[in-house]
């Protein structure tokens, strides 16, 4: 194939056209190069694409009230809760309630440790997961962010290999077992 | 009166402890590995486009063998840039909503918009200026998918004329030209994005886009150098010795001012030592040892710069099979040390803030979406893209126009 480019020669720093008489013909004709006519006529094509799938796809609500799907609130609330609450487990739990409102950790919610229990609590056949444990570190392991009143462990350095619940009550942890 | 009664209110509430920094909140830094990543790969693909323009707007004439490999390379791994992004936001499938409402004043959603300058009007339209001959005379020869493939890629224009070569080859120099300053942008926008966090002292650095662009052109070099090896490597060719030592010598020079300007800043740190410099410190010794000072100092800055400024020096001297391992060795070293550069920048970051209580730890899982495992498979899938790519538009058995990015004429 050889070297096909710029005939037109000239040399200098310009790239092949720009000092050529030939090419300024060319634009005072005003006829589109093939190329670029195809490549308007893509982005055309991308453009009203995009601006057709922008119609389609944007959320019925977005923009109602500000940068936001208006509905965002109801289709969240519209949703089915997993969790029960404390109260829900009073009902049959009233005595680890009574428990854990004595000790450290009553301001913790049963379902912070228990995980979700909504199915549980009105179908107690279905056993809530069992703890192991390793859910306690989530809250006390020594983190530079967490108050320093805030009782906090090392894991590694604390009484490792045995499950926490083995020497802490985890409804009472201010209790000995 | 009034102060005992705010005294006894402050004493009644003993339980205040300060303002918590959102990266403090957790035991974990929110940003794991793939954020590491995501700098990392736009960084290459930076890296690779300028090693390109080299040749088309610089006019490095023994370049030329890497001219394509390095504009396919950019777009592989561009085509890879969001993902680690997008896993770490979990939910991928909702990706396309960031199209469909364009944010135009948070500097997070703005890289949408670079991202998509970049890819649709830099790295397409430059490949396909310079590629449009080829298809054409691809597009008569080839049958089957290929064929139909470049028969698409022509988008139906056939005109080879010279005027319209000619043409197309001004266009994409403009384009090359035009894609510098987005290769700037693009990169420059992820050390933006670092540089403006204020409450953050290892990040909120003015400097920042400037060392992530030079980063990211020693980097984007260094992954040429890595390609062209490998790919020469696994077709049994002879490696074009000439153009190996003219990017070495390129990234001998890239390395060193990115070098210059990284030392520079930490020379400017140390001097002013604001209050946090003592836990920068304590991070390059302690926390940071191996990324800082083992990682991006010594393996990615100082033992490359030996080894390039060695084969500056004395290039005539060494044995070729020598030289060939040198390059390489430096190539891979520094892509280790840009790695370990972006960790120490997103995880360092992460470590401690302006309140300064304390450094934070983490530590890279095996499994799961932030694990090490899953970085490397995104680190490899721009390898994979980048070999399909390379059989479909640097196959050996198809002919080239002979053309070259830069003119022969007048030079
Ligand atoms: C309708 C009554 C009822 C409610 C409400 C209820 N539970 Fe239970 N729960 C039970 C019964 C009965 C058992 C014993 C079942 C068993 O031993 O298998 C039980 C057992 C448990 C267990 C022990 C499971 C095990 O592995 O031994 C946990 C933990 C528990 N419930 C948590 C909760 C929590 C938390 C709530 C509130 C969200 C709750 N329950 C609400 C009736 C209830
Ligand atoms: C700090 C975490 C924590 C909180 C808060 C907590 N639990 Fe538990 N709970 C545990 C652990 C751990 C066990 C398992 C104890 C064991 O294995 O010895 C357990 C066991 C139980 C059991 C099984 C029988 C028992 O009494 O040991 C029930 C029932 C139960 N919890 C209910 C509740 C309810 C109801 C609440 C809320 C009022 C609650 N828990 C709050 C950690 C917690
Ligand atoms: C949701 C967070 C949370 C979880 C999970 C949690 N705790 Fe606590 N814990 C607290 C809070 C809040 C306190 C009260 C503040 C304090 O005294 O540090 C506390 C206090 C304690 C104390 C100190 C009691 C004292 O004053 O001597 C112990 C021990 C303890 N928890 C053990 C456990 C164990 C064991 C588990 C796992 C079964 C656990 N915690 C799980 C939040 C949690
Ligand atoms: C072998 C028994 C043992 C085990 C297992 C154990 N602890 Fe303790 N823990 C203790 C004792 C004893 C203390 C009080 C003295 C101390 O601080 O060592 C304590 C204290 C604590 C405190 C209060 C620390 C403070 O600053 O006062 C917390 C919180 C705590 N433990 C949490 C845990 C958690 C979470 C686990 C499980 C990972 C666990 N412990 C496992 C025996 C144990």
């Amino acid at each position: 194939m050889g070297n096909k480019l710029n005939p037109v020669g000239g040399g200098g720093w310009l790239p092949a056209g720009l000092a050529s008489n030939q090419e300024a013909d060319h634009m005072s004709r005003f006829k589109m190069p093939p190329q670029i006519f195809r490549l308007v006529l893509l982005t055309i094509g991308i453009v009203v694409s995009y601006l057709i799938a922008r119609q389609l796809l944007t959320p019925a609500s977005f923009r109602d009230f500000g940068f936001y799907r208006g509905a965002a609130l109801e289709e969240v609330a519209s949703r089915t809760p997993v969790y029960a609450g404390k109260k829900a487990c009073d009902e049959c739990h009233s005595e680890v309630l009574l428990k854990l409102a004595k000790g450290d950790h009553k301001t913790v919610s049963c379902e912070t440790c228990h995980g979700v229990s909504q199915e549980h609590a009105g179908n107690p056949d279905i056993t809530p997961v069992k703890l192991t444990g390793s859910h306690c570190i989530r809250c006390h392991e020594a983190n530079p962010s967490r108050p320093a009143w805030f009782h906090q462990i090392t894991v590694k350095n604390h009484y490792t290999g045995q499950k926490c619940t083995e020497c802490h009550v985890p409804h009472q942890p201010n209790e000995v077992p | 009166m009034s102060l005992e009664i705010t005294n006894a209110i402050v004493e009644a509430i003993p339980r205040f402890e300060g303002y918590v920094y959102p990266n403090e909140s957790g035991t974990h830094p929110l940003w794991g590995f793939l954020i590491v990543l995501y700098p990392y790969i736009t960084g290459l693909v930076a890296g690779a486009f300028i090693m390109a323009s080299l040749v088309r707007v610089f006019r490095v004439k023994p370049l030329e063998p890497v001219y394509r490999l390095s504009l396919l390379t950019a777009l592989a791994f561009l085509l890879c840039a969001t993902l680690p992004l997008l896993f770490h936001l979990g939910h991928p499938e909702r990706s396309f909503q960031i199209m469909i409402t364009p944010h135009l004043t948070s500097p997070m959603a703005i890289f949408g918009f670079v991202y998509a300058w970049y890819l649709m009007a830099v790295l397409f339209l430059e490949l396909w200026f310079d590629y449009r001959e080829d298809f054409v005379e691809w597009s008569k020869t080839e049958s089957g998918f290929r064929g139909i493939l470049y028969r698409a890629f022509t988008l139906g224009v056939t005109d080879v004329s010279d005027k319209a070569l000619a043409l197309d080859h001004k266009l994409s120099w403009i384009i090359s030209i035009v894609g510098i300053p987005s290769a700037f942008l693009l990169h420059g926008y992820v050390g933006f994005i670092f540089g403006s966090i204020k409450a953050n002292p290892w990040w909120g650095n003015a400097i920042m886009p400037i060392i992530f662009i030079l980063s990211a052109m020693v980097s984007g070099i260094a992954l040429c150098v890595f390609n062209y090896m490998v790919l020469t490597w696994v077709r049994r060719r002879t490696l074009d010795l000439r153009c190996l030592d003219v990017m070495g010598m390129f990234l001998f020079y890239a390395l060193v001012i990115d070098a210059t300007v990284e030392a520079l800043d930490w020379i400017h740190r140390a001097y002013s030592a604001e209050e946090g410099f003592h836990v920068m410190e304590y991070m390059a010794k302690e926390r940071l040892f191996y990324t800082l000072s083992i990682g991006q100092v010594l393996v990615g800055t100082l033992i490359p710069l030996l080894l390039l400024g060695i084969l500056q020096v004395l290039r005539k001297r060494i044995p070729d099979a020598v030289r060939k391992r040198m390059y390489f060795g430096s190539a891979v070293f520094i892509l280790i040390g840009v790695l370990a550069m972006r960790w120490n920048v997103v995880m360092g970051g992460q470590f401690f803030s302006k309140s300064l209580r304390g450094v934070m730890s983490y530590k890279l899982e095996f499994a799961g979406v932030e694990g090490w495992f899953m970085g490397l498979i995104l680190l490899s899938l721009p390898f994979i893209i980048l070999t399909v790519l390379i059989k479909l538009f640097l196959a050996e058995r198809l002919p080239t126009s002979g053309h070259v990015p830069h003119r022969m004429e007048g030079i």
